[in-house]
């Protein structure tokens, strides 16, 4: 295989998957208003903490208000992690790669691109939010699983999962470090259960979470559950389970494969309930440095 | 009554095509006679056009149309404001050749390759022919397409140009001349594949009907050619195609034939020079190449030797080339023979390569240069096509007949100012097939691209690729420039 048909497929994956998790984001934040006292203590500045964006941010915007948060995630120029640079760069990294997908992931990404590009999100009514919201995951999902139903296993399905993968332990990792950190300290204390909550929701987790955990929710669990439990398809560990098969069907795999070892044999020894919150983060951070040196690995390695 | 007749067999009172209504144009038409009769050969498929409405012509129209923005047959065109990708425009009434009559083309194509390629690496090597002929050998040797690097270089079974397109039409008798060879990078196969694909899937029940010959064959025979182009004696080389990338007008044809050959389809970026060898670089790490099937032009294949800014080609190729460590199809330097005064000279090849005459006559072309043939051209100038010796693409072509006094003037200003540059040719009356524009089937230009391939056996394709002017009277048929095109039946009459 091409080392640049792998780059490209690579890429395409991560981008839709940020795409995917950055609207998820955004869908239950916007939820959590709803419950939240007219006191706007909902703080929206987290989720530009997650992308670690702050200091682009800043160059536009003095407030973290909705809207300014919002027009930068979906619109902004100078933020290579909003929606629309996600999908232009998907969309460039699909064109010499095409004809190795299914169609039916090539049609899905169209239309993604057009629900993005040709309804501007600021300009819908409030009311209509949501569903456009759920709209983009529905699609990257969509996407996804027309890969998964359709195109053979090889080369180029395992470099969309590496891609996939990378970027989903990436993304929960900042949503965790993130959200949570910066939440459980805070005033709004009260509400803890449900941003425990909202927290699992962006990560789809409720359902599954609940099957484990009866009862209140607390900080511990739900971190073991993000972080430890091996059957969640978005919980680190199961990832990065993942990513280890993917490695095992592709060439000069050793080195990458003894990194992600090391990964997961730190999750699967961390006791989480004795972190503390400054605890957490570093461990998260070096989690995320981790992920660059895979990453960079596989750069070198294989395109 | 043949069976096929229920196809279009209705009860209401739409209009019917009559083909004793059919307005003839003052051409040879390939379907109708002059006496507008059906033509004996095309008789069964006259009758099933008969036996249609107007509304199921409109169907089968919107079924062909839609198969193919179903399939993403497409092509871009540049103009001034940029690019656009275009759906394939293909006529759904098929152009029919007896598979006699195309048995003798057949033979006079390969008859034509075969001397063009002896001329090529004549021209690289002994120069036996430039020093008999009184062809000029500036025409060779001071070519833009002429490159010194090529001096001396032999290539297996003299193949230069592996895959020639040649531009056939058809006389007001009715008589096959070639028009012109592309011998570089000729493009279109790929649509002439696609045309079949999708007439089977609109027109199922005719083809059963017809006997119409089978053209699946191109993509395993060229495969065979690369094969045999290769320099390291294997039955598998390493082969891959060479794109200039996806904002190419061809490389919906790029990619087409990459996969139907199980090839990697390759960007200048992806091969790298190493130590005399070319390699494509692959997740496994560096992989050598044996055969380089390109669609890049000579000038951008090598920095090195050709324009140093070029980002499509590879740095050192052509070294690795003359080294004989890979080979390129179609060989750099092939086009010398792609120009429109050498085709003048293909008989003469002809005989003086093959003892043999002609079986595909040329059109008469006049070369500007000449005096006595210039004095001929411009006095009889509105009957005649004046054309750009190196241009491809339809580009710069000027018909005498639609010249007025000051354009007349125009043209002849610009020959004197370049006389070399410039070779004249009766207009001919390019042949007419109906051909069906939005509520009437009538009368359109038409001409054919055949490819030929040059390997250890010489293969023609089955028919070729139709192109067809879609407006009234005009002869220009390019797809960049409004032609559309048709499936291409040999049938046995």
């Amino acid at each position: 295989m091409l080392s640049r048909s792998a780059k490209h497929l690579y890429w395409l994956a991560r981008y839709i998957e940020r795409t995917e998790n950055i609207a998820r984001m955004i869908d239950v934040n916007l939820e959590l208003i709803l419950d939240y006292p007219v006191d706007h203590s909902l703080n929206w500045k987290p989720l530009i903490d997650t992308l670690d964006a702050n200091q682009y941010y800043e160059k536009k915007y003095k407030k973290y208000n909705e809207d300014n948060v919002l027009s930068f995630l979906f619109e902004g120029t100078n933020n290579s992690s909003s929606i629309k640079n996600c999908l232009d760069m998907a969309k460039y990294n699909i064109e010499t790669v095409r004809d190795d997908l299914p169609k039916s992931a090539s049609i899905s990404l169209n239309h993604l691109h057009d629900h993005i590009f040709n309804e501007s999100f600021l300009k819908i009514h409030k009311r209509k939010r949501l569903p456009y919201i759920t709209n983009i995951v529905d699609l990257t999902q969509e996407f996804f699983s027309s890969i998964n139903d359709n195109l053979s296993r090889g080369y180029e399905f395992e470099f969309i999962r590496l891609g996939r993968f990378l970027e989903r332990i990436d993304m929960i990792s900042r949503i965790i470090d993130c959200l949570c950190i910066t939440k459980s300290d805070k005033k709004t204390y009260d509400f803890s259960t449900m941003e425990w909550i909202s927290l699992l929701s962006i990560l789809s987790a409720q359902d599954a979470f609940r099957k484990v955990s009866k009862g209140e929710v607390d900080r511990e669990e739900v971190i073991n559950f993000l972080l430890q439990d091996d059957s969640f398809p978005r919980s680190i560990t199961r990832c990065l389970s993942v990513l280890r098969l993917c490695l095992d069907s592709l060439p000069k795999n050793e080195k990458i494969i003894l990194k992600i070892r090391t990964l997961r044999l730190r999750f699967d020894t961390a006791s989480f309930e004795s972190f503390d919150d400054n605890k957490l983060h570093t461990f998260l951070d070096k989690c995320q440095k981790d992920l660059i040196t895979i990453d960079k690995l596989v750069e070198k390695t294989y395109f | 009554m043949n069976d096929i007749l229920r196809v279009g067999k209705y009860t209401n009172n739409y209009m019917k095509l009559k083909w004793s209504n059919y307005e003839l144009a003052k051409s040879f038409d390939e379907y109708i006679n002059s006496d507008n009769k059906v033509r004996s050969h095309i008789r069964k498929i006259g009758n099933f056009f008969e036996s249609l409405s107007l509304t199921e012509l409109q169907e089968l129209n919107s079924s062909t149309e839609s198969s193919i923005k179903s399939l993403g047959i497409n092509f871009r065109v540049y103009s001034d404001t940029g690019s656009e990708e275009r759906n394939w425009p293909l006529d759904f009434i098929p152009r029919i050749i007896k598979k006699k009559e195309w048995d003798q083309v057949s033979k006079g194509l390969i008859q034509r390759t075969k001397a063009l390629n002896l001329f090529i690496e004549d021209c690289y090597n002994e120069q036996k022919f430039l020093k008999q002929s009184s062809m000029n050998d500036d025409l060779i040797l001071k070519s833009k397409a002429y490159f010194s690097f090529c001096k001396n270089v032999k290539l297996p079974n003299s193949a230069w140009s592996h895959i020639c397109g040649s531009d056939l039409i058809k006389d007001i008798k009715g008589d096959f001349h070639v028009l012109e060879d592309n011998l570089r990078i000729p493009s279109g196969v790929s649509y002439m594949l696609e045309n079949r694909y999708v007439m089977k899937r609109v027109f199922p029940d005719l083809f059963s009907h017809y006997g119409v010959s089978r053209i699946d064959e191109y993509p395993l025979r060229l495969y065979e050619t690369l094969v045999d182009s290769s320099f390291r004696n294997t039955k598998s080389p390493e082969i891959v195609l060479l794109t200039p990338g996806i904002y190419n007008s061809a490389y919906y044809e790029h990619s087409y034939l990459a996969q139907q050959m199980g090839i990697d389809l390759v960007e200048g970026r992806d091969l790298v020079v190493k130590n005399g060898y070319v390699y494509k670089k692959t997740i496994e790490g560096l992989s050598k190449v044996d055969v380089i099937y390109r669609r890049v032009d000579d000038a951008f294949l090598d920095p090195e030797v050709g324009n140093p800014k070029s980002v499509l080609g590879v740095r050192g190729l052509i070294k690795c080339w003359k080294n004989k460590t890979v080979s390129i199809v179609n060989a750099p330097g092939c086009g010398i023979a792609d120009d429109k005064a050498v085709y003048r000279y293909v008989p003469d090849m002809i005989k003086f390569y093959l003892d043999e005459e002609c079986i595909l006559p040329n059109i008469k072309t006049y070369l500007m240069s000449k005096k006595k043939h210039r004095n001929y051209v411009f006095q009889n100038i509105r009957k005649m096509v004046i054309k750009p010796v190196a241009e491809a693409g339809g580009y710069g072509i000027v018909i005498g007949k639609t010249l007025n006094n000051e354009t007349e003037e125009e043209i002849k200003k610009k020959v004197l100012g370049n006389t070399k540059n410039y070779v004249a040719q009766p207009l001919i009356d390019l042949s007419t097939t109906p051909t069906f524009s939005r509520n009437e089937i009538s009368p359109r230009h038409l001409d054919l691209r055949p490819f030929i391939l040059s390997g250890k056996k010489t293969y023609v394709t089955v028919g070729g690729l139709t192109r067809v002017a879609l407006k009234k009277g005009s002869t220009v048929v390019n797809s960049s420039q409004g032609g559309g095109s048709k499936d291409t039946w040999i049938v046995e009459a």
